[in-house]
């Protein structure tokens, strides 16, 4: 029973989540940990980083890394700002930007597959370019989205509202992100595609997959899901800021193998990439409520991705016994 | 030394002719022939760096030749691609394991041609019984399609590899070095798939370093050197030690 419990990648980051969570229940001062206030504040925060994790857990699967998401966000945030400045439609805006996150993400792919290189070269390499050229661009200065559109525009409403007043609308496309990548990885042929591209390259080639064409249409994902983020982040704190998305692309790869995601890919899940996208962020929450110091808590973020990972890695061996 | 055959019935499945391939300036097949027929088990053997590799990569589709021709069923074809090879009916099972350890033996068998209901999503129920079948007409019982390929023997791993040719209709099989890496046991398993392989129709060739492996399993042997055919003999008119003698020492040609 217990066996066949393990034997569901997910469980450890489950265990491991539900343990936090009443940790911090209960150790939490006044419980603050569970004040709605505070779940709240979660719920539309989480998703920023939680939704572009979903992105790189999958590209992850399939064997390669996107360094490049916290340059590609801000840059696609920066482009719906300057189209909303022109004065274009704020839907056509963000499928502008979002196909510009595709476009970006097509590049990150095609300088991985075409040049042979690693995809933690290539995007390292783009993340440095796409920032410089942002900061360039933008001269930095943040952008007020106020002066060029109102608020409570049915728009905004679906991106940042609230559904009764109580579930914030970034939950709402957590959750529904979550649900398609989740039924594409596991029940789509695609979704198999990019499980043998990750697992074993020369076998799936060996059986007519395309191999390249997989990677880059999961870099594509990323990018799309960056720009997304983007957008919706921007909404909330109603200013485009070149800062946006700084250090999402550790903390999306730490949430992913936090979740059970494989770093030579081929394992993984995506509800254990979304409960590890949670356990980390909710892992810094709990800290900063405890009053660990703010510049600490990464020391201890750090030591529970160590942690985390041998405990998988021990269970897996267990496991394959 | 090529022998002669002078059956009427014997047509070929596949005819390669005259076959060239170099890597540079390395030349791995100079001007090759080589036939197989109708549910035959040929077996292709020679010394590391003979050649063996490189045609079956050729006939699979992973290598381009340089040079020559390929007839399948008396048809000339050109094989750019693996799909173009599978879409013939020439399967292979790689000698790097054409398997993905951390996947079902469902999701392997199907990988690549995931049978699907609508929109491209996978028939799963389908799937796992048309695997289960697949390795119970080899002899294969498995628990569940379910269970990870990591989880499974050598033997076992080389019966999924193999139950996934049988089950989609491959007219020729070729096995790269099938029983490396095996236990005593495993690879008499793994000989006895190839019988069976043999039983249904299929023609197969079977790459080896190990001749006691491959005589009692192959009907025919082509022996390869330096990239050339140095012998094409039937099993009725040689031996494993006449075999091993001409792997050890081509005879150089002059």
């Amino acid at each position: 029973m217990l066996k066949k419990f393990f034997s569901y990648r997910v469980a450890s980051t489950l265990l491991v989540f539900i343990g936090l969570i009443l940790i911090f229940a209960f150790f939490t001062p006044h419980h603050l940990f569970l004040d709605p206030r505070n779940v709240k504040a979660l719920g539309k925060l989480i998703p920023d980083l939680g939704i572009v994790t979903l992105g790189i857990g999958m590209l992850m699967i399939c064997g390669e890394f996107d360094l490049s998401v916290g340059a590609v966000l801000p840059l696609c945030s920066y482009v719906f700002v300057l189209l909303a400045r022109a004065g274009m439609n704020l839907v056509l805006s963000l499928f502008i930007a979002m196909g510009v996150g595709a476009l970006l993400g097509l590049l990150n792919g095609l300088i991985t597959v075409k040049g042979r290189i690693p995809s933690f070269i290539a995007t390292l390499g783009t993340m440095m370019f796409w920032r410089g050229v942002l900061y360039v661009h933008s001269r930095m200065w943040p952008i007020g989205i106020r002066a060029y559109f109102p608020a409570g525009s049915s728009f905004e409403h679906v991106l940042r509202g609230e559904i009764g007043g109580i579930i914030p609308a970034q939950v709402i496309w957590f959750v529904v992100f979550g649900l398609i990548l989740g039924i594409v990885l596991h029940f789509h042929k695609f979704g198999n595609w990019v499980y043998a591209t990750g697992d074993n390259k020369e076998a799936a080639r060996a059986m007519g997959i395309n191999t390249d064409r997989v990677k880059v249409i999961c870099f594509m994902i990323v990018g799309i899901l960056c720009a997304f983020v983007g957008v919706m982040q921007l909404l909330r704190i109603e200013t485009f800021a070149c800062t946006q998305g700084l250090g999402f692309e550790l903390k999306a790869i730490a949430g992913s193998v936090v979740g059970g995601t494989f770093l030579m890919g081929g394992i993984g899940s995506i509800a254990g990439i979304f409960l590890g996208a949670l356990t980390i962020q909710i892992l810094e929450n709990g800290l900063i409520l405890m009053r660990v110091p703010v510049f600490g808590i990464s020391a201890f973020i750090g030591l529970a991705i160590i942690l985390f990972v041998v405990l998988n890695t021990y269970v897996a061996r267990r496991m394959i016994r | 030394m090529t022998s002669s055959r002078g059956g009427k019935e014997e047509r070929s499945l596949v005819r390669m002719v005259g076959i060239e391939k170099s890597f540079g300036k390395v030349q791995a097949l100079k001007g090759l022939d080589f036939e197989v027929r109708p549910s035959e088990v040929v077996g292709l053997v020679g010394d590391n760096g003979a050649g063996k590799s490189t045609l079956i990569k050729v006939l699979s589709g992973y290598h381009l030749a340089d040079k020559g021709e390929i007839y399948f069923e008396e048809k000339k074809v050109s094989i750019t691609s693996s799909l173009d090879a599978r879409k013939l009916g020439i399967e292979t099972v790689y000698q790097e394991q054409a398997l993905a350890p951390n996947m079902s033996i469902s999701r392997n068998i199907f990988m690549g041609r995931e049978p699907a209901k609508s929109l491209g999503f996978m028939d799963k129920k389908s799937m796992d019984r048309r695997s289960m079948e697949a390795l119970e007409s080899m002899g294969l019982h498995l628990r569940s399609a379910d269970a990870l390929i990591a989880m499974l023997s050598g033997g076992e791993r080389q019966g999924v590899a193999i139950a996934r040719v049988l089950h989609f209709k491959a007219k020729l099989v070729i096995l790269d070095e099938p029983t490396i890496a095996l236990s005593v046991k495993e690879a008499q398993q793994v000989l006895e798939f190839i019988k069976q392989l043999g039983k249904e129709g299929i023609s197969v060739i079977f790459i080896t370093h190990n001749l006691y492996h491959v005589f009692p399993s192959a009907d025919r042997f082509v022996v390869l050197a330096r990239g050339e055919k140095i012998a094409d003999v039937e099993k009725k008119d040689t031996s494993v030690d006449e075999l091993v003698e001409l792997i050890i020492k081509p005879p150089s040609h002059n």
